[in-house]
């Protein structure tokens, strides 16, 4: 099995890739589970078609300890299993420990165990690293490998840097790795050659460029990945490239961070004069 | 000095001879030094838990409530509210969804419970991570109860006790000045830093009253929610111990221009001091006061002296060693324990300053070990090293003074017999004495060989 988290600025489209790549890897025949690591608990929406489920810190909170694995994980698209760990009110409480207490009893539930029969399991973590408990699925014998989801504007590349100094610290001790960069485009100038360079400074891949389509928008509106509402568009072919992308990938790397300088320099080679 | 000290240690040990006198001081204890001082919201709960009608809520899990439950013992003539440890008991649950609701609700249940006349909410150092908004939830509370709900931000990890004594009197001063003063004597005071452990403030109080001052306020020993409210009408704030209040005296001086003079009701010369200081303080406005102040010593000391002499004939010679929280103490105490013709011989604080360890040079006789911030592994050594017959310390010094088979004085939390004033110095040589002449230290290690002759 191979445990995947998926990182990136907040609003990159991290759900939404991560959900339209399951269903690509689905669609191959690959079992998968995804476990949205956010307290908005968005992140199997397209996948279960809209239904709104019970995350695992709510059904926690009011069964008490005694939860069962069929209580927190729903059956989406392609027979992909859905959990959402879920989380406190916007500015209260701690949603770092909800997510380490939700991944350990997600563990104590057995979700992970060989008679799953699991291919992937992805984690979808809510934007940074922002503290102990978002690096939780990138800890030893959690995910191995990680994708972050990026575009061409500054501040995702910024965002982008800066999980990779999460990696770092957790490769050496935990084993992580980086699998590559997925560029969602914004549409950005040279944003294809700016990511495929920041991505080589990293020492890692671009993995696939995910050109802007509106079609995951009128896909999202019917609750729906895009290869679920519309097989046929060809920004389904782009995620089916993804999945792909993953499933044969070899290369798994230590990234090495930025200075900030290199970062803003890159931003002028590529954004200004490319 | 001999050598098992830990590096880094050095520079805050001092022992009296022909070097020029220098400590290092007042600044974080050295890591893995297993330093004897507690942490900051331990620092708060000791300074305001006193209050004997105020009700007193720890905001964390129980651990945080139960280690202080009732951990000073402080009497009060009245109420026992403060006595009872509450807790909101955070668990897991709550640290991921936030303790506010359960703070609310805790509050309400307990106000409801035992009407207190104020409640203090003490931040752990959970809280302070996951962010509760103690204001809120205390202002919210505060309006619905009308009672006064102060939060004490005392989250442990935010410095050592010191901090937390901050915190303690930042929490008073939102009560000092909301009372009414009128009536209140012009010869009036405050008492701070005294914690009625064992009666003190009572003895210290007669006194006083017997000079004709009026105490407005006890902070904190034997306290009530109103007194501090009005503690901005006395004329002048008495502080005793160094730490624990002086930033609540520095507050009413800025706000009230209220006066403070330094005290020590411990030992026959600080305690005569005091009265004559307050006396002093108060000659023109009552010149009979200085003759009272002194007769009282007078007729205090007539019956103190021919007690004490009795105990100074089999004490005299005999080593002493004290670690105690506030430098002012050891003051009073090397002074003490000279009256009884002991030798100090290693005297230390917890929190000690600068200008408070080169007093306590001055006051020390040669060859005596000065230190700041000890720990198990020095004690044991300069206990050994001194052959120490008794040493004076609190809860977590008492385990080493026995397992070396050496005498212990509590004279902290856990004391039960009233060591200050005159009658008190007269409780501490009986004490002393009863320790230091026991017949059990003829069986301990450190005696063996005249044991065996």
């Amino acid at each position: 099995m191979r445990k995947v988290a998926i990182y990136g600025k907040g609003g990159i489209g991290k759900s939404t890739t991560t959900q339209n790549t399951v269903a690509g890897l689905v669609e191959m025949g690959k079992k998968v589970m995804v476990v949205g690591c956010d307290p908005k608990a968005d992140s199997t929406r397209l996948l279960l078609g809209g239904l709104a489920q019970k995350s695992v810190l709510d059904t926690l909170r009011e069964e008490g300890e005694d939860v069962e694995l069929e209580d927190v994980a729903k059956t989406g698209y392609g027979d992909s299993v859905c959990v959402e760990s879920g989380g406190p009110e916007p500015g209260v409480g701690c949603a770092g420990r909800g997510i380490i207490t939700s991944i350990n009893l997600l563990e104590a539930l057995g979700a992970y165990e060989e008679d799953k029969g699991l291919d992937y399991v992805f984690y979808d973590v809510l934007g940074d690293v922002v503290c102990g408990g978002f690096a939780m699925p990138i800890r030893e014998g959690k995910a191995q490998e990680i994708y972050i989801v990026v575009s061409g504007e500054m501040m995702a590349m910024y965002a982008a840097n800066n999980i990779c100094k999460g990696i770092q610290k957790y490769a050496e001790g935990g084993g992580v790795r980086l699998g590559g960069l997925i560029c969602n485009s914004r549409m950005v100038d040279n944003e294809a050659e700016m990511i495929k360079a920041l991505a080589e400074k990293l020492g890692t891949q671009m993995i696939h460029f995910v050109p802007r389509d509106n079609q995951v928008q009128r896909a999202e509106i019917n609750r729906k990945t895009v290869i679920d509402f519309s097989p046929e568009h060809a920004q389904a072919d782009e995620y089916r490239a993804l999945a792909k992308a993953i499933d044969e990938n070899q290369m798994f790397v230590i990234p090495k961070p930025l200075e900030i300088s290199e970062l803003e320099q890159l931003l002028m080679d590529y954004g200004l004069f490319g | 000095m001999d050598t098992g000290l830990l590096k880094g240690r050095e520079r805050q040990i001092h022992e009296k001879g022909d070097k020029p006198f220098e400590i290092e001081c007042d600044k974080g204890s050295l890591s893995g030094a297993v330093s004897q001082r507690a942490c900051v919201f331990c620092g708060s709960r000791v300074v305001l838990y006193p209050i004997a009608d105020a009700l007193h809520l720890v905001h964390g899990p129980i651990g945080c409530a139960s280690y202080t439950w009732d951990i000073r013992g402080a009497l009060s003539s009245g109420p026992q509210l403060h006595r009872l440890s509450f807790s909101t008991d955070l668990r897991e649950k709550d640290v991921i969804f936030g303790g506010e609701i359960k703070l609310e609700q805790a509050l309400g249940e307990l106000i409801e419970l035992h009407s207190p006349k104020a409640a203090f909410v003490y931040s752990t150092c959970i809280v302070g991570i996951i962010g509760d908004d103690l204001e809120a939830v205390a202002k919210r509370a505060s309006e619905k109860y009308g009672i006064p709900v102060i939060p004490v931000q005392s989250e442990g990890f935010k410095g050592n006790k010191r901090a937390g004594y901050n915190a303690a009197c930042r929490a008073m001063g939102r009560l000092v000045g909301t009372g009414d003063t009128s009536g209140i004597s012009p010869i009036s005071v405050n008492i701070l830093g005294d914690f009625n452990l064992a009666g003190e403030i009572w003895i210290i109080r007669e006194y006083l009253e017997r000079m004709g001052v009026e105490v407005v306020a006890n902070i904190t020993g034997d306290g009530r929610v109103e007194e501090l409210m009005r503690a901005h009408g006395a004329a002048v704030n008495l502080v005793q111990c160094s730490g624990s209040t002086m930033d609540l005296a520095r507050m009413m001086d800025d706000r009230y221009g209220t006066p403070t003079l330094r005290v020590s009701y411990f030992g026959v010369e600080d305690m005569a001091q005091a009265l004559y200081d307050v006396a002093d303080f108060f000659k023109e406005r009552d010149p009979g006061i200085v003759e009272r102040a002194a007769a009282l010593v007078r007729e205090e000391l007539s019956v103190l002296m021919p007690k004490l002499e009795r105990y100074r004939r089999d004490l005299t010679g005999k080593r002493a060693a004290l670690y105690v929280g506030g430098a002012f103490k050891a003051f009073s105490l090397v002074k003490a324990f000279r009256l009884l013709g002991m030798k100090v011989v290693m005297a230390g604080s917890q929190t000690g300053t600068r200008e408070d360890y080169e007093e306590l040079h001055a006051v020390t006789d040669e060859g005596t070990i000065i230190v700041d911030d000890t720990n198990p592994l020095e004690l044991v050594q300069f206990i050994k090293e001194k052959r120490v017959d008794v040493l004076v310390g609190g809860v977590k010094e008492r385990p080493i003074a026995y397992k070396l088979g050496v005498g212990f004085c509590d004279h902290n939390h856990e004391r039960k017999e009233a060591l200050e004033g005159f009658v008190g110095m007269a409780n501490f040589a009986e004490e002393i004495h009863r320790t230091v002449m026991s017949p059990v230290w003829r069986f301990v290690p450190r005696n063996e060989e005249s044991c065996g002759e």
